[in-house]
């Protein structure tokens, strides 16, 4: 499978946006005005207004990587002698890095960000199908075009092992610094605290925030 | 608008190709899935988190509805997408310079590709067949590929040891604890947020308040 390299999964998908926009819009006061952009400059704009980081709807979503979405108006002529193509339709570009199986990424992402999925795909070709988790699964699959080679340079493991593994990092590489030169027995009681507030074994918590872009506030507890 | 989340640079670049070399780009990635030695050089620059390559063709282009419009192209298309470490400079810029030839290979066959050196063709090329990011979403924007993996190695390591230790003599555990600081010394550092790499990042970061877009 093209598409997956060890746990890692490579989903590449192009839905199509309607052609054309809407008829009007209403400003603040509900009065009808007329609205020239196109539906894929209004989610373009959608796209550009999602907060980031910590904040992007995508952070919700369990065991995403890395992704991201741009529109695709159309493409780039080369110039002479090549010739000329357009696109009739424009499409949304996703592609994410995640872990696991598409099924059960696709299901956590309308769990967790259904109402940021229905507004970035809400003028998408076939969109208005959409109705559930199963019916998403269905419509993103119709968009899949297939990845002709993946290529992993990270890790393969859950995003919560990863997340875990970068905590522990930043964490011990603290204290390995503090308790130089510290005496057997100093060293010993010294790293049971560590390993009691740590807890290195528990991917669940303490752990890095998805998505997290400070320290300040990069740590949760978890449950 | 960014092709940046933190440490990391959302490449997008869509170019054409005629279709009978897109058939044997297709064959090439197929033998390369097989011989994992092709892409030694990419695992050596190690600043990249996960890329891929996508050859359409026509056809290809999802269809989801008699309303909408079939595409009608006179080529096939290779998408490539790539979640990188570092600055575009950089990345570019290491590409030609460690692996010109696995380059070459892979855009070899696409209209007007100038070859991967000398530099300033290639950068005008890469350029040219760009598309910016919307949103950009990265899970752990602190952290450099190498990170990530050094992470994992860590986290491994700490595990085995912290039960290794358990009850053990103070001058037991001082012996374990040097060794566990050996076997990870090229893992421990700390991270930050990233540095400024370009002025509109650094414009972005300006403009950023809680309720803001990125």
């Amino acid at each position: 499978m093209p598409n997956i390299a060890g746990n890692a999964y490579g989903l590449t998908t192009l839905c199509p946006i309607k052609n054309g926009g809407p008829p009007h819009r209403l400003d603040e006061d509900g009065a009808t005005l007329p609205d020239n952009r196109s539906f894929g400059a209004i989610l373009r704009d959608r796209l550009e207004d999602l907060p980031c980081d910590e904040r992007s709807p995508m952070a919700r979503v369990p065991n995403t990587y890395l992704c991201r979405f741009f529109v695709l108006d159309d493409l780039i002529y080369q110039g002479k002698p090549a010739e000329e193509d357009h696109l009739k339709s424009k499409y949304l570009v996703f592609t994410s890095n995640f872990h696991g199986d598409l099924e059960t990424y696709l299901h956590g992402m309308w769990e967790h960000a259904a109402d940021a999925v229905r507004r970035i795909w809400e003028h998408c070709v076939a969109f208005d199908r959409v109705t559930d988790a199963g019916s998403f699964v269905d419509y993103i699959k119709k968009c899949q075009v297939e990845t002709t080679f993946y290529f992993m340079g990270s890790t393969d493991v859950s995003l919560a092992e990863q997340l875990k593994g970068l905590y522990l990092k930043q964490e011990f590489s603290k204290f390995a610094f503090a308790n130089q030169g510290k005496s057997a027995a100093e060293l010993q009681a010294a790293f049971a605290e560590f390993a009691a507030r740590t807890r290195p074994d528990n991917v669940q918590g303490p752990t890095w925030r998805p998505g997290a872009s400070q320290l300040k506030d990069a740590v949760v507890e978890g449950p | 608008m960014s092709n940046i989340a933190g440490k990391s640079y959302a490449m997008n670049t869509i170019s054409p190709l005629p279709w009978h070399k897109a058939l044997v780009l297709k064959l090439l990635f197929f033998i390369a899935r097989f011989r994992t030695t092709s892409f030694n050089g990419l695992l050596t620059l190690s600043l990249i988190h996960y890329a891929r390559w996508a050859i359409l063709r026509p056809g290809d282009f999802p269809h989801l509805d008699p309303s909408q419009p079939k595409e009608d192209l006179k080529y096939h298309y290779e998408f490539f997408f790539s979640n990188f470490n570092g600055s575009w400079d950089q990345y570019v810029d290491s590409f030609s310079s460690a692996i010109p030839g696995g380059l070459d290979l892979f855009w070899r066959g696409n209209v007007k590709y100038p070859k991967s050196v000398p530099f300033r063709p290639f950068h005008n090329y890469i350029t040219f067949n760009q598309y910016w990011t919307s949103h950009y979403y990265n899970a752990y924007p602190m952290a450099a590929s190498n990170d990530v993996k050094s992470a994992e190695h860590l986290r491994k390591e700490l595990v085995d040891f912290t039960r290794k230790v358990e009850g053990a003599s103070p001058e037991a555990f001082k012996e374990q604890y040097d060794q566990l600081l050996l076997s990870l010394q090229y893992d421990l550092s700390t991270m930050a947020p990233t540095p400024v790499v370009s002025l509109a990042a650094a414009a972005i970061d300006g403009r950023e308040r809680p309720d803001a877009a990125c």
